[in-house]
């Protein structure tokens, strides 16, 4: 089996969103696809699972323990405020708060020695204890939320009273 | 995950309206020398509607294509099947289509069927620790079970042959991937070579676990086994009331188990490095499903793999990593199911083998809200 048994009808497409589809989906993961579709991370996946980036225009290694991303120019969370290296940063020192975050395992964990520098509006650099060869795909699991977020609701806060299990 | 709608993201879409949650609780691994622990789901928290919205300052080429999608939660799936394929309008995608039910999406007037062969590991979780009188601390019995069972048949029958034979834990298009590790063809007269060696107590059945869904499998795999072993097997069919406890028993590694193999559907989040997600949570130190000793061989070259920041290394010790559990017959291997869909004809989706993305799905001119609006 592989993928696209038959195919749609041909599409056109002018630029602008167009439609509605209702969609059923059972998946217990849908509270992360939801996630998905509406925050970003400094990377995704494409088509075939492959990491690409996203909210990070380019994650560099300075040297064995120095991880350079550079944030894609000009974005905005929805609400309107701008979305640069101190937000990856703050949502950073968010999760680091936190010793369970994440509901699917410890590896998307962050080591618990690692830090978050900003040099600049679009340049942060990760530095670790020792080098993280799996932080790319870490970085899947680190949701970018704006400030009013935060200031709300958190991942769990108001519901729970704690980020634990709740990223 | 996110409790409430708002502009909270970046993304394609923004969350418009209601919710979809999780509840979890704390199992704790360790706590000395340092605290480790990880998170089991308990239930869902989802409103009847899940409403998205085309984020229109969105600008990466990630832009979304639809104005708006909306997840409809209060549907049984089979009333949603129904929908999808019977009448136009009310359901344009369903995910997680049963292989059973995938003739009559393929014969439906108004859906389509989508397969991808997803990121999804269907494995049997060995109860390896020595106190467990059946011998799957012993490599040999491990393997026997392996040559037993027969994976291309569960594959083909179990899910129509809408799923991949694996051989270890990675499947062929994940990196890491071996291409001269091919998933063990049935063979009985091995199996039983090597479980006599290992010598399993006579009378002993093997204690098989599962959710009800898995039920059927299962029992393919106590049949292969008595024919190919004479052993017996016992199904144990966890309820859905004690799947929790079942879970944290196993991740906290404190309480006896009461199964010896247990089949646990897994995931994985990319195609980059499945030993992260995959091998490392069924057989690190530190992995949730690990249900046997500490393996000091696995966790050295998972430990040179995650201090590996070099493309080709990292991708070398990831082969190496799936090789040794392969060879050393860690779990019961059987197979990678495909993700099924049910996708309304004037919709072009294109799944993704790692997530449920909407982004760069549209509809033509014919869809019914292009139509109506």
């Amino acid at each position: 089996m592989g993928t696209a048994v038959t195919e749609a009808e041909p599409t056109e497409r002018d630029g602008e969103p167009v439609g509605t589809i209702n969609v059923f989906d059972p998946h217990p993961l849908n509270w992360l696809f939801i996630t998905w579709n509406t925050m970003e991370e400094p990377i995704r996946t494409d088509h075939d699972g492959y990491i690409t980036m996203a909210l990070a225009e380019s994650a560099t290694w300075r040297d064995e323990t120095s991880l350079e991303v550079k944030v894609r120019p000009g974005v905005r969370f929805q609400d309107g405020a701008p979305c640069t290296a101190h937000s990856i940063k703050n949502d950073f020192d968010e999760v680091q708060t936190w010793a369970a975050p994440h509901p699917p395992g410890t590896h998307l964990n962050f080591h618990p020695d690692s830090q978050c520098v900003v040099e600049d509006d679009l340049t942060c650099v990760f530095r670790f204890p020792e080098p993280d060869g799996l932080i790319l795909g870490k970085f899947r699991g680190f949701h970018i939320a704006s400030p009013s977020f935060w200031q709300t609701h958190g991942f769990g806060y108001k519901k729970t009273g704690s980020g634990e299990g709740h990223w | 995950m996110i409790d409430a709608p708002g502009p909270w993201g970046t993304g394609p879409f923004t969350l418009v309206e209601g919710h979809s949650s999780i509840d979890t609780v704390m199992a704790i691994q360790r706590v000395r020398p340092e605290f480790v622990a990880t998170n089991l789901i308990t239930g869902e928290d989802r409103t009847p509607r899940v409403v998205l919205e085309a984020n229109r300052e969105h600008n990466s080429g990630r832009t979304a294509r639809l104005e708006r999608v909306v997840f409809l939660n209060d549907l049984s799936p089979a009333e949603a099947l129904d929908a999808v394929c019977d009448r136009e309008g009310e359901i344009d995608i369903v995910t997680e289509v049963s292989p059973a039910d995938a003739g009559r999406v393929q014969d439906s007037e108004h859906a389509r069927l989508v397969t991808i062969d997803a990121n999804r590991m269907l494995t049997g979780v060995f109860n390896a620790y020595e106190s467990n009188d059946a011998p799957l601390h012993d490599v040999r019995m491990r393997e026997a079970l392996n040559w037993a069972v027969d994976r291309h048949r569960i594959a083909e029958e179990a899910f129509g042959g809408y799923a991949v034979p694996l051989a270890a834990l990675t499947p062929t298009w994940c990196n890491g991937a071996k291409a001269d590790l091919e998933p063990r063809r049935r063979d009985p007269a091995r199996a039983k070579e090597l479980a006599e060696a290992a010598g399993w107590p006579q009378g002993r059945a093997l204690r098989i676990a599962g959710d009800g869904s898995l039920e059927g499998i299962a029992r393919m795999i106590a049949a292969d086994v008595e024919d190919a072993l004479g052993i017996a097997s016992e199904i144990i069919v966890v309820p859905p009331e004690q799947m929790v406890a079942g879970a944290r028993a196993l991740v906290e590694k404190k309480l006896v188990l009461p199964w010896d193999v247990l089949l646990n559907p897994w995931f994985d989040l990319s195609s980059d490095n499945p030993a992260a997600f995959v091998h490392r949570e069924f057989f690190g130190h530190d992995g949730g499903f690990r249900a046997g000793p500490v393996d000091p061989e696995f966790d050295r070259i998972f430990g040179e793999l995650a201090r590996t920041i070099d493309a080709d290394r990292s991708r070398a010790l990831a082969e190496e990593i799936d090789r040794y559990v392969y060879e050393q017959s860690k779990a019961l291997f059987l197979c990678a199911p495909n993700a099924l869909y049910a996708v309304n004809r004037h919709v072009e989706f294109k799944a993704y083998r790692a997530t449920f993305e909407l982004a760069d799905t549209e509809v033509s001119s014919n869809h019914w809200s292009r139509r109506e609006g």
